[in-house]
């Protein structure tokens, strides 16, 4: 089990490494994850899922107002109603060439399955936790008597 | 004298439209951040590993800190005198890609 995790990661790190040929200045990466694998991968080994990266977590930061149907049809197919709104989507090309065709717009991050969210989860996490605990009622004591 | 497009004077109550002839320092500086937002983006889909079309396009604009100033302020522009203008005057350019002019200008 811990062989084939790190021939996985070793392939990981080969692949990226091999990617990387003048880009490799390109040190304004907001994927910090994207490194885990090659970290996470040999300290986890008893674990069966390893953090590689599935998803792009698309945040919108920029409007599509004024920018022609194009782009907004765009906005609209990654699932983007108003700014500052989080999508998921799995890495594909067509997922990929969507959000190139926005990037002016949008923030990207690389993140592993367990991380992604849906809508009712983000509103879930969004929410303040109560300072208190309630109890009781005066009503509910009465009825149980 | 008249119109929408007044120059300054004594206008009570009129439109002022000035655009300054270059960018401000502070302009200047945001502009640099967004065009590292967007080195981040391209870099972000270059490290998923998926292998399309657009990326190769965007791989082969520059980057903020390859790009001479004078291509990260100013634009082409074909009618403008030393056919170059201020980048800020491009309609919605802090959410656009200008990186590129053509070759020579």
């Amino acid at each position: 089990m811990s062989a084939i995790l790190k021939s996985r990661s070793a392939t990981l790190a080969l692949s990226s490494r091999s990617w990387t040929r003048c880009s490799s200045l390109r040190a304004m990466s907001t994927a910090n994850s994207s490194t885990q694998p090659e970290t996470s991968a040999s300290s986890l080994a008893t674990t069966s899922e390893v953090s590689h990266n599935t998803h792009f977590k698309v945040t919108l930061k920029r409007s599509g107002i004024s920018l022609g149907d194009k782009v907004k049809g765009t906005l609209l197919a990654l699932g983007f109603h108003r700014r500052f709104q989080t999508v998921y989507h799995r890495h594909t090309p067509e997922a990929a060439g969507m959000i190139l065709k926005v990037k002016e717009l949008v923030e990207v991050e690389n993140v592993p399955e367990h991380m992604v969210r849906t809508p009712e989860e983000q509103r879930r996490e969004r929410k303040a936790v109560r300072g208190y605990k309630v109890v009781g009622n005066r009503r509910e004591s009465l009825l149980n008597v | 004298m008249f119109g929408a497009f007044r120059p300054t004077g004594t206008n009570l109550g009129g439109l002022l439209w000035k655009t300054p002839w270059k960018l401000s320092v502070t302009r200047k500086a945001n502009a640099r951040a967004r065009l590292k937002k967007v080195d981040a983006v391209i870099e972000a889909v270059r490290a998923s590993g998926v292998q399309c079309e657009s990326l190769n396009r965007a791989l082969e604009l520059p980057k903020e800190h390859e790009m001479p100033a004078k291509d990260k302020y100013t634009i082409f522009s074909a009618t403008t005198k030393g056919y170059r203008k201020g980048i800020h005057k491009v309609p919605k350019w802090t959410r656009m890609t200008l990186r590129t002019n053509p070759k020579g200008f």
